[in-house]
């Protein structure tokens, strides 16, 4: 029997039984759905990290923090480690702070460009506004460490962090609140911040130029960008009338590096210093791997429903076997061999899993493209992402995909299939 | 008519069963078969003549004995040739048909074309003309399941023909049929023992069919108890 034969035979006896061959379909149908739209959501926001992160930039800035730190974090999710006793100098080095001494040590780090290290100092706003306006906003800040880090601007420029004028960029939809005409008509305008003081809670104002208004993007996180000059007089007000030492604690440090030079080697470093430091990327990585897990935790469900289905093509091929029980026996009396009868079986199999798939990769383009299109609508949660598509379909993806659920189908329909190969002519031509 | 040696059998035993189930169906079976004959095993049910015909048709292996076809010993060829064997010399006719009742009658006959890899037009072509034999060529794209049971058996004729066989191998062919319709069957299986030189293996417990045929095997509790030309009349 020629394989085309085959195939169309295995075809047209699924058709026999129409509703039972409907049925066994619809179950594929339901895990490669899930499957396939959840591998497309996660295509869909990968891509999307990956662009921002082009359009971002950022090649050469790293962020620096206390070792102790991410390992106290660890701490806090790792439990109770029971009673410890006090040691002194275990102490010192567990320090939250990076010190001024490991400021400058950094620096001689091979690779890290001197004069680029800087603390990073968060600081908060309490509201912006202007003296076209008697209305405050609501502002959340954060200084663009590089100029490295390429910013999605629909007017002006980024603020330069080298400058010593303050200056800031505002948020979509700033300009008019703040009595502006236009984004660009925001370009070169004086805004007042006000900082509120850490130890006495009086507001203290700070103006800033703004220099540029961002797009909406992911990166920015919905935060103004500051140049170092503006952060720099926003922490003087927040920090006057604190003690110094207690005021000039860093936290965080920001370097830049050579791109050149050997990553691994810069971090060495700085777990010399009991530091540990941090590029976009590997945040990047930390965000791709948060989406990965979720990614596999819907296949696993995606999967659980497969393996239900595999039981439904055996049951259904095992149904199927029975009822055509003489007819596979006529067919080996005329000189159809065993392993014939096995391909047969199996490409009914392969052509439920083939068919489940596909009505799995279409309707979930046609459900994840709907999806996609409302959420992208005025006032949906996507409008302001135009160029995130929550779903992103590749025929790599939807192939491997449906091969995949094919070779299981495929699989599952080898026991039906044995048990047909084996079927002996004369006692399938006695079976009444 | 030539007298080339088609099938022998030496010594054949079948039985079915393990130990206190253990059933003799056929003993001592030794036969010759020449090309062109119209042989017929007669005996009542469950004399075993299904057993034989199934052995002498390569479907089942004797318990114990040698069957030989063309010369060859039958239990040497390997399942592949065995399945070639079949698909190109044999055709196969049942009592109760065994047709896809839900295909048309093209597609019924056509089984052994496809089971043997022939492409869709030589199986068209060869179907219409087992058809015409059959006098069924206006039914070719009928639904199996609308035809009488005359018909029904015609579209069998049709299929085990139409690959050109060398024998038919027939079990109880009008058993299902009325004498009327089952004569109609038999003339047509003669009339290709007669032009075509097929060799007509037909099993049956009916006297009239038997004695229509050139040689009668008749079998008692799987045995040969007599084996000889037909006296009167023989094939027409
Ligand atoms: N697979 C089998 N297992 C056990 N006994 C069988 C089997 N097939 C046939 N028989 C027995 O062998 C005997 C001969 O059967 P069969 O050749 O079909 O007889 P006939 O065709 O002459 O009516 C019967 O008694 C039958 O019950
Ligand atoms: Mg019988």
């Amino acid at each position: 029997m020629k394989l085309i034969d085959i195939i169309k035979t295995a075809n047209s006896n699924l058709l026999r039984n129409k509703i039972r061959t409907f049925l066994t379909i619809l179950a594929i149908f339901i895990g490669s759905f899930t499957i396939i739209l959840n591998t497309a959501v996660n295509t869909g926001v990968n891509s999307f990290i990956d662009k921002q992160v082009a359009s971002a930039g950022g090649d050469g800035y790293i962020e620096i923090a206390p070792a102790a730190m991410l390992a106290q974090i660890e701490g806090m999710m790792g439990g109770n480690n029971g009673p410890q006793e006090y040691n002194p100098e275990q102490n010192a080095s567990e320090l939250n702070y990076i010190d001024a001494e490991t400021l400058t040590a950094i620096e001689d780090i091979n690779g890290i460009i001197p004069g680029s290290v800087r603390p990073l100092r968060n600081v908060r706003v309490e509201y912006v506004t202007s003296n076209k306006t008697h209305t405050k906003w609501k502002l959340r800040v954060n200084e663009l460490p590089s100029n490295n880090i390429n910013i999605d601007l629909t007017a002006g420029n980024s603020p330069r962090t080298d400058s010593d004028q303050p200056e800031i960029t505002l948020l979509p939809g700033f300009a008019e609140v703040l009595g502006f005409v236009d984004d660009a008509g925001a370009i070169g305008q004086t805004v007042t911040l006000a900082i509120k003081n850490q130890a006495t809670g009086e507001l203290i104002n700070v103006d800033a130029t703004v220099v540029g208004v961002q797009a909406p993007s992911v990166v920015s996180m919905g935060r103004s960008w500051l140049n170092a000059a503006l952060n720099d007089r926003i922490f003087a007000a927040s920090t006057k009338y604190l003690p110094a030492e207690y005021a000039n604690r860093v936290m965080f440090a920001t370097a830049e590096f050579d791109p050149e030079a050997d990553l691994d080697f810069i971090k060495k470093g700085l777990e010399e210093l009991n530091l540990s430091g941090m590029t976009i990327d590997d945040s990047i990585g930390m965000m791709k791997t948060f989406f990965d897990i979720i990614l596999i935790v819907f296949s696993i469900f995606g999967g659980i429903a497969l393996l239900a289905a595999s039981i439904g093509i055996i049951n259904t091929l095992l149904m199927s076997v029975q009822e055509r029980t003489r007819e596979i026996g006529l067919m080996k009396a005329m000189g159809l061999s065993s392993g014939k009868v096995f391909l047969s079986f199996s490409f009914e199999a392969i052509s439920l899993g083939f068919w489940g798939s596909l009505l799995g990769i279409g309707l979930s383009m046609l459900v994840g493209n709907t999806a996609n299109t409302i959420f992208h609508q005025p006032g949906m949660f996507l409008a302001d992402f135009p160029t995130f598509s929550l779903v992103e379909f590749t025929p790599a993806n939807c192939i491997i995909i449906a091969l995949g659920i094919m070779f299981i189908a495929f699989l599952a329909g080898t026991l039906p299939a044995i048990k047909a190969a084996r079927k002996n002519p004369i006692d399938a031509l006695r079976y009444e | 008519m030539t007298k080339d040696l088609l099938l022998e059998t030496y010594n054949l035993h079948k039985t079915y069963g393990k130990k206190s189930t253990k059933f003799d169906a056929l003993c001592d079976i030794d036969l010759k078969i020449n090309t062109g004959e119209s042989v017929a095993i007669i005996g009542k049910s469950g004399s075993g003549k299904s057993t034989l015909m199934h052995l002498l048709a390569l479907l089942d292996q004797p318990t114990t004995g040698t069957i030989k076809l063309h010369g060859t010993k039958t239990a040497e060829l390997p399942a592949r040739r065995l399945n070639r064997l079949r698909n190109h010399e044999f055709g196969f006719v049942f009592q109760q048909f065994f047709m896809n009742s839900n295909d048309s009658v093209l597609n019924n006959v056509i089984l052994p074309l496809k089971i043997a890899g022939i492409g869709f037009r030589e199986r068209k072509r060869r179907a219409i003309e087992a058809l015409k034999i059959v006098e069924l060529e206006d039914k070719i794209h009928a639904k199996a399941n609308d035809l009488s049971g005359g018909q029904k058996q015609r579209v069998c004729i049709a299929r085990a023909i139409v690959n050109n066989p060398k024998v038919i191998f027939a079990d109880e062919p009008t058993g299902n049929l009325d004498t009327i319709t089952g004569e109609k069957i038999m003339n047509i299986l003669f009339k290709l023992n007669r032009e075509k030189d097929i060799t007509l293996i037909i099993v049956t417990h009916d006297e009239d069919i038997a004695n229509r045929c050139r040689r009668q095997i008749r079998i008692q509790d799987g045995k040969i108890t007599s084996d000889g030309k037909t006296q009167k009349g023989g094939a027409k």
